[in-house]
């Protein structure tokens, strides 16, 4: 009962900071210098015919009032046409968020089966080789740029040993959850870019409730193996879980290099371009979508921490 | 497949786009011509271009090279431009144009015989419309371009083949301006979708925007029949990732390339590298803004032209595959004028001239984008030479789009990078900055003879060359490379796919 009105109150919050964010996107994209119609009238167009340009945009109105219809379609669950391609919005973002998942779906379970592993493995001997060995491996990856993972991975799986393909190429008709070939390397560097501050965080807590008394007792009482890990890890993942949660959010839409170079037009790589061509509907559409997204993905780590937490510690926790 | 419904919106890039889509030449240009296309049963060509999901099929308003070297695939060319041949255009569904005397009338002939997809015969109604779409349709502002030269609303057609249009004034270029970039669409065609009827060589299977379209063979196509029996072509926005998919053998051919991958595919077996021929380069220049002190004097103007070493930005920013400017655009088009002499890099003079105007150690701050291959690295080296004559430039770089989105910001930029696609100087000539350049492009557009109109244009020139504002260091051709096997590509502004082959 406790955990549904919070739950209530959390998706209003949610909600509420969607709708302000919605405002924020707006403002952002109004002060940044220029528009579409400059975009797409290039340096040698007349004046006459950047203001035809700009009136078939709709650009010619005052900001509140594109803002104002803008609010209006929107909850109708019109999120308006392109100004660059005239194609709905709404089919462009689901396509985008289509392709990002694709990828993100994968790597995010392969960062947390890498994290929960390795940090498991390490927090349970702290100062051990394995731990050390892993502990420099980690940071070296969390050091390294993702540009440097991803040309890494392609030089080495499609030049060295070729056997997967180096861009993901979709033939027509189908997408990207057809060809798990084509998901592996962008899968692939992003977990290796990933997983690594997750496995930190984990591994010191680990280590943290194998040094405690609670622990001590479990072991002196006889409790071993699975039994033992399973009482270790759920009484250490919470801020672990925080943590992936963050990181999966954060690739949602920030995956862009690795996108770019295997060509998995996501969310992020679209997003960029749309700020470039000044596509404002666009902008809107994929900062709100990657709004919710993130707040979705926290919503479900702080489900998830609530669920590991012993509820005498979760007064504490969540007031 | 996603059929995808297109509707008003407005597209395209900056300038780049603008007249990149007019031009496609016929003769006289870079290509491996296959002369005899064998085997022409299942093959497929697999071409890769940046595209993005900005893809449409309006050509109309589409922002990417993709579309149009699709648009071009799919509707047949009215007519296009020919530097080389008589007219200066070669015929496409018109067949002729002929101009009056007083040169303000054209009369285009329609071919007889071609027909669209749904199997209706093509008139000269259609090709009015054609003409007039791209007003009608809220096109482009590169689009228009026949709009400016032409009455398109006083326009008739007589009969069947006959097509009537009254220029605004006196022209001698109307030919030029109406095969510079029109296709023939069917007379009120008001969306484009894969099954709006069309006249090209191929036909749309499928359109995924920003990732693929498959095109088939059309049989019923009045020209020469392609080779292929199918084309696919895919979006692959990266450069790098392009590469990739051509030394993976995942593509067939790509385009678009930048000078330094061009580069990385020279030493790779198997694959070849190719560079559009001029005239189809685009026309990489700094224009200095003549309103203020010190740029409104002709002399400091002169001295930055002098001062920068274009031989060196051609070797180290282009490895060699880009061509000399010479302030002028337009190189390689028949009324270029060759006899003017090519500025030399003269850092002596430039100091000079910089002391006699009294603007030494002058500041200057050149603004650039990354919206032409090699631009952001051509406007570094031009800043090192201007501080090596002694003025204190500075480099100024926008992010991506930013250069032309903010339009009076533009303007109003003391030196600014920007580029012009490749198109015929005159008809292409914005007025505003020398009254007396402008005159004399007047005067070759509608001088009542050839001789004259040409004597006229090469004055304009001169008179740029000497007084102008802009620094034209560099022209730029499209890269594009693709594996052993394919042929038949013509390199021109944007590739012409229509008659390639390939082999395995």
């Amino acid at each position: 009962m406790r955990t549904a009105r919070w739950l209530t109150v959390r998706v209003a919050a949610h909600a509420a900071t969607l709708t302000v964010l919605s405002a924020v996107i707006f403002w952002a994209t109004e002060v940044l210098p220029g528009d579409a119609v400059g975009v797409l009238s290039g340096q040698d167009a007349t004046e006459a015919e950047r203001a035809s340009v700009r009136e078939a945009l709709g650009l010619d109105r005052p900001p509140l009032q594109r803002y104002g219809a803008w609010v209006v379609d929107a909850l109708h669950g019109d999120l308006g046409t392109s100004l660059i391609s005239g194609r709905d919005v709404g089919e462009i973002v689901g396509d985008r968020l289509g392709t990002s998942l694709a990828v993100l779906v994968p790597a995010a379970l392969l960062a947390l089966l890498l994290a929960g592993a390795l940090g498991t493995a390490a927090g349970l001997r702290p100062g051990g080789w394995l731990d050390r060995v892993l502990s420099g491996v980690t940071l070296g990856l969390v050091g390294t740029p993702d540009f440097l993972v991803a040309t890494a991975l392609l030089a080495a799986f499609t030049v060295g040993w070729p056997v997967l393909p180096a861009v993901a190429l979709v033939p027509a008709g189908q997408t990207l959850w057809q060809h798990p070939d084509l998901v592996v390397l962008p899968a692939l560097a992003l977990a290796l870019g990933a997983f690594g501050a997750t496995m930190r965080l984990l591994r010191a807590e680990v280590g943290q409730v194998v040094a405690s008394p609670y622990a001590e007792l479990a072991r002196l009482n006889g409790v071993r193996g699975a039994a033992y890990l399973r009482l270790v890890v759920t009484n250490a993942a919470a801020p672990a879980v925080h943590a992936f949660a963050l990181m999966t959010a954060g690739l949602l839409g920030g995956a862009i290099v690795v996108e770019t170079l295997f060509n998995v037009p996501g969310l992020g790589q679209e997003l960029t371009t749309a700020v470039a061509y000044r596509d404002v509907p666009l902008v809107q559409a994929l900062g709100l979508t990657l709004g919710a997204a993130t707040l979705a993905v926290l919503l479900v780590g702080d489900l998830v921490t609530r669920a590991l937490t012993p509820p005498s510690r979760s007064t504490r926790e969540h007031p | 497949m996603v059929p995808t419904t297109m509707r008003k919106a407005v597209a395209a890039s900056a300038a780049g786009v603008a007249a990149a889509v007019m031009i496609t030449g016929c003769s006289s240009t870079s290509t491996s011509e296959a002369s005899v296309p064998q085997d022409s049963g299942t093959s497929t060509l697999r071409a890769a271009f940046a595209g993005g999901s900005t893809e449409t099929l309006n050509y109309l308003q589409g922002p990417t090279a993709l579309d149009y070297v699709r648009a071009r695939l799919v509707h047949a060319p009215l007519c296009e431009l020919d530097p080389g041949s008589d007219d200066g255009v070669a015929y496409g569904v018109v067949e002729s144009i002929d101009v009056s005397d007083d040169l303000s009338t054209y009369t285009l002939h329609v071919r007889d015989g071609v027909t669209f997809t749904d199997g209706a015969a093509l008139t000269s109604a259609d090709v009015l419309y054609s003409l007039q779409a791209p007003v009608l349709l809220e096109g482009l502002p590169f689009t228009k371009i026949v709009a400016r030269g032409f009455d398109l609303e006083a326009a008739t057609t007589p009969d069947d083949a006959t097509v009537v249009l009254p220029t605004l004034a006196p022209i001698a270029d109307g030919r030029e301006l109406v095969c510079q970039s029109m296709l023939a669409i069917q007379d009120g065609t008001t969306e484009f979708t894969p099954t709006t009827p069309s006249s090209g060589p191929f036909t749309i299977a499928s359109f995924e925007p920003g990732s693929s379209t498959v095109l088939e063979r059309n049989d019923d196509y009045y020209g020469a029949a392609p080779a292929l029996e199918s084309i696919e072509l895919v979006s692959i926005a990266d450069g790098t990732a392009r590469v990739n998919a051509l030394r993976q053998g995942q593509v067939d051919y790509v385009s678009g390339l930048a000078p330094a991958q061009a580069r990385t595919l020279d030493d790779v077996d198997g694959i070849s590298v190719t560079t559009s021929e001029l005239p189809y380069a685009s026309y990489l220049q700094f224009t200095m803004s003549t309103a203020s002190a010190p740029l409104d004097d002709v002399r400091v103007r002169e001295a930055i032209r002098l001062a920068v070493d274009r031989e060196q930005i051609v070797e180290n920013v282009y490895f060699g595959r880009a061509f000399v400017g010479n302030d002028l655009p337009a190189l390689g088009f028949p009324s270029y004028d060759e006899g003017i002499p090519q500025r030399e890099h003269d850092p002596e003079r430039a100091r000079e001239l910089l002391a006699e105007a009294g603007a030494e150690g002058m500041s200057l701050e050149l603004t650039v984008g990354p919206e032409l291959a090699g631009m952001v690295e051509t406007a570094t080296l031009v800043v090192e030479d201007l501080r090596a004559v002694g003025i204190d430039a500075a480099l100024r770089e926008l992010p991506a789009g930013q250069l032309f989105a903010d339009y009076q910001a533009y303007l109003a930029m003391p030196f600014r990078a920007g580029y012009n696609p490749p198109a015929p100087f005159e008809a292409n000539h914005t007025p505003g900055t020398l009254p007396e350049v402008d005159a004399l492009v007047q005067a070759a557009r509608s001088g009542a003879s050839a001789d004259e109109r040409l004597a006229a244009s090469h004055a304009a020139q001169q008179l740029l060359w000497q007084q102008g504002n802009q620094l034209g260091v560099v022209f730029v051709p499209n890269v594009s490379a693709a594996r052993e096997g394919v042929s038949g590509i013509r390199e021109l502004q944007f590739p012409d796919l229509a008659q390639a082959t390939v082999t395995d």
